[in-house]
């Protein structure tokens, strides 16, 4: 349990922290980068033992990008200052990497394989991006739901 | 803060323009012809201000009044700041008459006001009751003017919106914010048509007013690492620029301020990089261990990425020597430290810092608001910079494996 906390909780956050602050992100905002980034892997490891890597990182990128739309309406700042350390933990480095390097010793078929895995989690992560992005920017704000409510 | 102009009811406000103007028939004979504006905080009233325009391109601040316990917190500047904006298309001069007392004059000063002419008595002949400020009494009314025309300069304008742009595009901000905040900038600014093609290498602006004065301009800014840091307070300046705040030339220091911001301190990124790496290789998978070792990795690797950097060498440079260096630190902690370890799980958390994340969050965002060529040229140098990483772990591992040779470095992982 305490491992699994370790590895799925710390882990998260620490990196995206520490990402936050190499891409000089203002430390205001550290504590919402590191809620994302945390929420966003949790959501992937809950998806991935039931559907593919590519559909669990749909659904993670999508949480990403949602609670990033949310906060950035409150807190009146880009965007890009949560998604881009949020999401560094589902950038599929090791896989991308494998297909390079298999690149680099001639291993055509494996290196196939293992890119053509990162190309099916980077759309996962398209899709995900695009289909929170194209969500009108007055649903995020609280006025919208309030007047709706009165309505 | 936010301005509201106030159509109806305007007598409600009666008790705070008496505080200014103490003859309540007084008030009266402007307040109906008169434009009220009022500036809120929250929902709180802070500033009050009536404003009357003659024909002859001239209008007059009648009555300018802060409520109370919210003096000297900028709001009446701010206030006067967006009185001669919005006056600016129908009259070429404001003028503002005020008692002759140095504390009620010095804000309109700071405005931009400057003397014009004094009416002698004044208050005395037309008010009933002498009025008395610090014991003194007050005769005489002063009018200050101010040149509205002044600061409009299309050139200036586009310039400053193009520098903005530029620092947004360099420090990894998304093409449509870079289109958007150029073009919030120039119209507030009364530079109306103007024309933006932001790609994600330069900019091409073409501004264009009353079909005479013509104005265009190219501004190559090469790929660069993201510093987000600037883009949110780039981001924060255009807002105060569009709600009136502030005027070019406080914009245009506030800018170069910004651009000239201290970077965070190199033992700080250096550090975080290792933590970076050692986090995101556990989890990966990488054991404690490995992780442990990815921590030092991931320093030397950074200390050397600002090395590089501050030399300004090449990216292929610095992402192929990046490669050898983690492979080169990674085999020799395979070799050294006496723990069972996959170099394999510490060469992946070692490039963690290297990963090109800002330029592919970017480059997907691009190509979602239909930037394609922006998007494509950000997602090439993303991919590029994973293969200049994998020649480099690739040349190294080559070198190693044959050296050390039967005695094993166990690349069976790879």
């Amino acid at each position: 349990m305490l491992n699994w906390f370790i590895v799925n909780v710390v882990c998260p956050c620490m990196g995206t922290v520490a990402f936050a602050v190499l891409f000089n992100v203002p430390k205001r905002f550290y504590v919402s980068c590191a809620t994302i980034g945390t929420l966003g892997w949790l959501v992937y490891c809950a998806a991935v033992n039931q559907t593919s890597p590519a559909i669990a990182s749909f659904f993670a990128s999508l949480t990403v990008v949602l609670i990033s739309r949310v906060l950035t309406v409150r807190m009146k700042c880009p965007i890009t200052m949560f998604v881009i350390p949020g999401i560094f933990s589902l950038i599929p480095g090791a896989s991308v990497y494998y297909m390079a390097y298999d690149l680099v010793i001639s291993e055509t078929r494996e290196a196939g394989q293992s890119g053509f895995l990162a190309l099916k989690i980077a759309f996962g992560i398209v899709l995900g991006i695009v289909s929170a992005v194209s969500i009108p920017r007055e649903v995020f704000g609280g006025d919208y739901w309030r007047e709706r409510k009165k309505k | 803060m936010r301005f509201q102009q106030i159509t109806e009811n305007k007598t409600e406000y009666m008790d705070l323009l008496l505080l200014t103007d103490p003859q309540s028939d007084m008030v009266y004979r402007y307040l109906d012809t008169g434009d009220m504006f009022a500036l809120y905080e929250g929902k709180e009233l802070c500033t009050l201000a009536v404003v009357t325009a003659s024909g002859n391109r001239e209008c007059e601040i009648r009555n300018l009044v802060t409520t109370y316990g919210n003096g000297g917190k900028g709001y009446t500047r701010a206030m006067i700041h967006y009185l001669s904006e919005n006056y600016r298309k129908e009259c070429d001069t404001m003028y503002v008459g005020t008692w002759d007392y140095e504390e009620s004059m010095r804000a309109y000063k700071k405005g931009g006001f400057e003397y014009s002419h004094t009416l002698e008595d004044y208050y005395v002949h037309n008010y009933k009751e002498p009025i008395y400020l610090d014991g003194k009494q007050m005769k005489d009314l002063v009018y200050l003017k101010k040149d509205l025309d002044a600061e409009v300069d299309l050139k200036r304008v586009v310039n400053f919106a193009l520098d903005a742009g530029r620092i947004l595009l360099k420090n990894g901000a998304e093409i449509f914010r870079v289109d958007e905040t150029i073009q919030r900038i120039c119209k507030r600014y009364h530079v109306e048509e103007v024309d933006t093609f932001v790609l994600s290498h330069a900019i091409f602006i073409n501004a264009e007013r009353d079909g005479e004065e013509l104005y265009s301009k190219i501004k190559h800014v090469p790929l660069s690492s993201a510093n987000l840091e600037i883009v949110a307070e780039v981001n924060d300046l255009s807002r105060k620029i569009t709600s009136g705040m502030i005027n070019l030339e406080e914009a245009i220091e506030d800018l170069d301020r910004i651009e000239h911001m201290p970077a965070k301190k190199k033992y700080q990124l250096v550090l975080s990089a290792g933590v970076g790496a050692s986090a995101f290789g556990y989890l990966l998978g990488a054991s404690a261990t490995e992780s442990i070792c990815a921590f030092f990795i991931g320093c030397v690797l950074y200390i050397w990425v600002l090395f590089a950097g501050k030399h300004r060498l090449s990216k292929i440079i610095i992402n192929i020597f990046g490669g050898i260096l983690i492979t080169s630190m990674a085999a020799a902690m395979y070799v050294f430290v006496p723990v069972s370890m996959k170099v394999d799980g510490m060469i992946i958390a070692g490039i963690m810092p290297l990963v090109p994340g800002a330029a592919f969050v970017n480059a997907i965002r691009d190509i979602a608001d239909s930037d394609f060529l922006s998007g494509t040229v950000r997602m090439i140098d993303a991919l590029l910079v994973f293969v200049y990483i994998a020649i480099g772990v690739g040349v190294a591992l080559g070198i190693f494996s044959n050296w050390i040779g039967g005695v094993g470095i166990c690349l069976t992982g790879l």
